[in-house]
């Protein structure tokens, strides 16, 4: 469904992502883990196509990304991009009017579940608010692909539960989810693949509950053994 | 294309308002100086007005330039760059929405002149002229309207034009400035002679073009044409930037 | 509920289930929730939780019946012969765990006669 080959960004004197290849299949859930510019980010916008690969191709049902694939990749990123005058129901009503697949009483129901009202000012939102906002504007289109950006950040324990839940209501047979996060344990359950990036490169892609059962090892642990050389 | 105007029209009505709230203090001054007598009232309006007219017509094309700057270099371009829209229907709602924005600001300001004008000549005679000033002016205005119009529009048209040039050249710096300078030092600098650079092309241009031609009318014509195709290579140039080279 | 995470989550959810199942919580014929539902519930990944279902009617304690969902078995001896099964597996771990604490088969019933539980 997605595939990256051989791509690579460059900042400057930073390669952010280095000849990464990979492909990301319909119907799992991928935890996408590494430490802070481990190269997640950066893919991750490279599959939303905001940012330019400096080599190597990003393919959405083997094209390249671009307008079309914006239709079908829902992407949500780990900082808030609202316009400041916008209210959550501003917002809301921007999604309509660009994305076909936006609905906007998903979005409402998402967002009662999350306790906001759509009156509230996105620039006035707590950090934890806007977290849930951002999951819940995302998570109210219908995509193929679904990449979200640590959405465990900045939100409290109890809504926690009801980000996990939504997201495995989203999870279909035809459908991609890539979510991110540092947060390890939260995606333990739901996850059922685990792609380890260090320093702009893939380490591997884990089928957990094969690990589970063939080595008793656990993605936190496998988390550890990846980075435990790594100075951090 | 309408609903990326929509917005481009949303991201700039702050300087929309604040040009408005701006207009309609130096508009009450200038009321209040007619109708009471005050010359210092009066004076400071009829120096400020067109003085404002102008500066809103520029500011109004330099906010788009501004916003541009910002959906290239800022977190907030997410919000345009992740829709679904190409690179080239984003700039050209851009450009489309600066155009009309600067059209109505030009007209409002225009019809706002007129009325002043008129109420300036009223005032100064008696009730009776007030009622003859008005309807002479609407009278000339038919006439005058009927007998330049061309001539008014042909102007608006170069003027907008030539209006477009500067925009795209300010567009396509500010493009080669976030997508391939990014990072490099001087980058503001170099961008912003880059601007300089393609405006002096634009006239220089304009002047071969013209140089040998006497016609006043074939020369207005001429330097819209000229001006519009460079307007046309750069809108090309600034979205091929940004479809293949602008990371946000 | 809290898992293993060294575990494989499908067995703890399987395990769980299956106790359901063999103590009558869960009654013979009973409908059991959709994989979607079952994912929900315990906050698994939807894929576990369809590998629930397939463990689970690989023992034969249930059964898809298309387009109807997944019903727990109506094999009332089935329940019985596994709960029987689970018991003696349950006896013999408890066994061998007094026997490595050194206590004998006769002390261990005294013990079992006296606790008062």
């Amino acid at each position: 469904m997605l595939e990256s080959k051989q791509i690579t960004k460059v900042y400057g004197h930073k390669t952010a992502v280095d000849q990464v290849s990979m492909k990301l299949m319909p119907g799992h859930i991928y935890a996408m883990l590494g430490p802070n510019g481990s190269g997640k980010t950066t893919w991750m916008k490279m599959a939303a196509g905001l940012v330019k690969p400096t080599s190597g191709e990003m393919l959405f049902k083997g094209e390249p990304v671009g307008i079309a694939s914006r239709e079908r990749i829902a992407y949500m990123s780990t900082e808030p991009y609202f316009y400041a005058w916008m209210s959550i129901r501003d917002a809301g009503l921007y999604y309509a009017d660009f994305f076909r697949d936006f609905s906007y009483d998903r979005f409402a129901e998402l967002l009662k579940r999350m306790e906001l009202t759509d009156d509230l000012k996105t620039r006035t939102l707590s950090s934890g608010m806007m977290a849930k906002m951002k999951i819940a504007i995302t998570l109210a289109r219908d995509a193929e692909v679904y990449m979200l950006d640590e959405p465990f950040n900045g939100i409290d324990l109890m809504a926690r539960d009801e980000i996990r839940e939504s997201i495995i209501e989203h999870a279909s047979p035809d459908k991609v989810l890539l979510l991110s996060s540092h947060l390890v344990e939260e995606m333990e359950a739901i996850a059922d693949q685990a792609v380890y990036m260090r320093e702009g490169h893939l380490v591997e892609i884990d089928d957990l509950e094969e690990l589970r059962q063939s080595q008793g090892v656990s993605m936190a642990d496998r988390y550890r053994e990846i980075y435990r050389h790594m100075e951090v | 294309m309408a609903k990326l105007m929509k917005y481009e029209f949303r991201k700039t009505l702050m300087v929309k308002m604040v040009i408005l709230g701006l207009t309609a203090l130096l508009e009450i001054v200038y009321l209040i100086g007619l109708w009471c007598k005050q010359e210092d009232m009066l004076g400071i309006g009829v120096a400020l007005l067109p003085l404002t007219a102008f500066g809103s017509i520029m500011v109004t094309g330099l906010a788009s330039v501004v916003i541009l700057h910002r959906d290239m270099n800022t977190k907030q371009g997410y919000m345009l760059f992740m829709t679904p829209n190409s690179c080239y229907r984003i700039l050209g709602a851009k450009v489309l929405e600066n155009g009309l924005s600067i059209l109505l600001t030009g007209a409002c300001f225009f019809a706002l002149g007129a009325l002043d004008i008129t109420l300036l000549v009223a005032k100064q005679g008696q009730l009776q002229e007030l009622l003859d000033a008005i309807r002479s002016f609407i009278t000339s205005i038919d006439t005058r309207l009927a007998l330049d119009f061309p001539m008014l529009a042909s102007f608006t048209v170069n003027m907008l034009l030539n209006w477009f040039s500067v925009v795209t050249a300010c567009y396509l710096g500010v493009a080669i400035s976030a997508a391939l300078l990014n990072g490099k030092k001087l980058n503001g600098l170099i961008s912003f002679l880059i601007i300089v650079l393609l405006s002096s092309l634009v006239s220089w241009l304009q002047r071969l073009a013209t140089g040998t031609i006497v016609d006043f009318k074939t020369t207005f014509l001429v330097d819209a044409a000229v001006a519009f195709a460079c307007a046309v290579v750069m809108y090309f140039a600034t979205a091929q930037i940004m479809e293949h080279k602008l990371s946000v | 509920m809290k898992f293993d995470v060294n575990l494989p989550i499908w067995l703890q959810v399987m395990d769980s289930l299956q106790t359901d199942i063999l103590t009558g919580r869960l009654p013979p014929g009973s409908k059991l929730p959709g994989g979607r539902d079952l994912a929900l519930n315990y906050g698994i990944n939807p894929n576990t939780a369809a590998r629930v279902y397939q463990e689970l009617e690989k023992a034969s304690l249930c059964e898809t019946r298309r387009g109807l969902g997944t019903f727990v078995t109506e094999d009332l001896e089935r329940i019985a012969r596994l709960r029987h099964e689970l018991a003696l597996t349950t006896l013999s771990d408890f066994l061998a765990k007094m026997a490595r604490l050194g206590i004998s088969r006769e002390e261990t019933i005294r013990m079992l006669t006296e606790e008062k539980g």
